[in-house]
């Protein structure tokens, strides 16, 4: 009995330190990088990511999640080598803390917020964003797309705060909501979507802006600024500067 | 501790890791909490909103669950009938999916475009997403399988035979359920009750997917709790102790009544 549980003892101990050591080792592994991405770029970082190691030998991984979140597990001590955030208060913070060190912090990119709507929805007009009648969700306050909905908009008559402009996004593809404040780019990259009406590029927008915390990571900083990786962005919908 | 010298050391080891291993997260919870300002920050607006669309929800879900559990639980066990294993693993299915599958589902069932939600649009103006009552049908369906589980259990192990020798003795179905079964059965269906209520009142995933987030209408604790993380992490563990302490006050009472301790 006793030899037994020794036995388990042992092996719990052995997988601990497999454990311990690897986590040691890889962020040694310098040809690696790794991104902690907004999740509002997380279709445009993939294809960031491809042209990247096009052209490089070092591989990407992406973290993708909510500003707030990814902030908070760098400040926790998650090892990344560029945050991309809409969030520039985020990027103040962790600078404050010594995080970032002396790394690079670039402007890459502008989206804009629309009010969009199923396609398959009848038509809708500017009042209708006022009507209490229709379902209308919007991203949360405390998040980059929900502070900027309230400062473009004020009062609407909000059905549901959701987490991210994505949540809102499946709520309208979904044809559980009437309509939704969501990106720009959101509309590009979704078939279900559409524009409620005509609207223009205006801000209160969102920049984005990357932060490099490692000397590749400021290399991937300097390649967002590259003009293959701009025409990547504005593929996606993403301007350059705000108009 | 009345067998300190007969109780196998490892099994007491074991017991007392698996002890720290459950406590130490409410250690580190307490340890973090903001303890000067929480009273400040307990006592905002939207904190009272949570807590109350919680007590609600959580309330109405859990009289909902003991009015459904109940037969569902006697026909689980008493009843011979078809496809009775598939019909248990049905049961049992909220609590191994996902909760915010779970959502998901509930909205292809009853939302807006959803199997019956449609039906219920088109004939009764009844849309459930967004509604507090779309929050009570995500609590309902995630606390359901706890209820049932619990009682389906007690009536296992309690034999039938009362309830026969009522039946012999001429009382009617209905009445042998009401005046036998039930009377037996109510500390698991306390028990049962407790463990939905508690399963209901933390309820986060199918919640926020089926019924949106929304300040005073579908936003319970759990939700205000999510939202907080993202800006204001104190006010979250602020939120935490609040849910913390409503289930601790419920459940130590009602574990030690009704579920047998010596």
């Amino acid at each position: 009995m006793k030899t037994h549980f020794n036995g388990i003892l042992t092996v719990f101990l052995f997988i601990s330190l497999i454990l311990w050591f690897t986590q040691r080792t890889n962020p040694d592994s310098t040809l690696d990088i790794r991104v902690f991405t907004a999740s509002s770029l997380s279709d445009v970082i993939k294809d960031l990511a491809d042209e990247w190691t096009n052209g490089s030998e070092t591989s990407v991984e992406l973290v993708i999640g909510g500003s707030n979140h990814l902030a908070a597990q760098l400040r926790d001590g998650a090892p990344a080598d560029v945050f991309l955030t809409a969030d520039g208060n985020l990027l103040t913070d962790l600078r404050s803390q010594g995080l970032l060190s002396d790394g690079l912090v670039e402007a890459v990119a502008h989206n804009y917020l629309v009010v969009a709507q199923p396609i398959s929805g009848p038509d809708r007009h500017p009042s209708t964003l006022y009507d209490p009648s229709l379902i209308l969700v919007t991203c949360a306050p405390g998040v980059p797309c929900g502070d900027a909905t309230i400062t473009r908009f004020a009062d609407l008559p909000v059905d549901s705060h959701e987490p991210s402009a994505r949540a809102v996004v499946a709520r309208l593809a979904l044809d559980e909501a009437d309509l939704g404040v969501v990106y720009a780019t959101d509309v590009v990259a979704h078939p279900d979507l559409i524009q409620a009406w005509p609207q223009e590029n205006t801000c209160p927008c969102v920049a984005y802006s990357a932060a490099g915390m490692s000397p590749t990571g400021d290399k991937f900083v300097k390649f967002l600024s590259s003009v293959q990786a701009q025409q990547i962005l504005s593929a996606h919908g993403f301007t350059l500067e705000p108009s | 501790m009345t067998t300190p010298g007969g109780a196998p050391r490892a099994v007491l080891f074991i017991a007392a890791l698996a002890i720290t291993f459950l406590a130490l997260p409410v250690l580190a919870l307490l340890q973090r909490a903001p303890w000067s300002s929480l009273l400040n920050l307990l006592t905002r607006q939207e904190v009272i909103d949570a807590l109350g669309v919680s007590v609600v929800v959580s309330l109405v879900a859990a009289g909902i669950v003991l009015v459904l559990g109940t037969p569902l639980a006697w026909v689980l066990v008493r009843v011979n009938m078809p496809l009775r294993r598939l019909i248990r693993a049905l049961v049992l299915l909220p609590m191994v999916l996902p909760p915010v599958v779970g959502g998901t589902a509930l909205l292809f069932a009853l939302g807006r475009r959803g199997l019956v939600g449609q039906w219920l649009e088109r004939w009764f103006d009844v849309t459930l997403p967004f509604t507090t009552a779309g929050a009570v049908v995500a609590a309902t369906f995630v606390a359901l399988p706890f209820y049932v589980v619990t009682v389906e259990g007690a009536l296992r192990t309690n034999s039938d035979h009362l309830e026969q020798l009522a039946a012999t003795l001429g009382a009617s179905p209905i009445s042998v359920f009401r005046r036998v079964t039930l009377p037996q059965l109510m500390p698991a269906m306390a028990a049962g009750m407790a463990l939905a209520w508690a399963r209901a009142l933390g309820e986060f995933g199918a919640t926020i997917t089926f019924a949106g987030n929304l300040p005073g209408r579908t936003r319970t604790l759990p939700l205000a709790t999510f939202e907080a993380l993202e800006s204001d992490p104190e006010a979250a563990i602020a939120l935490s102790l609040v849910l913390l302490a409503v289930s601790l006050a419920v459940l130590v009472p009602t574990r030690d009544r009704w579920i047998p301790t010596r």
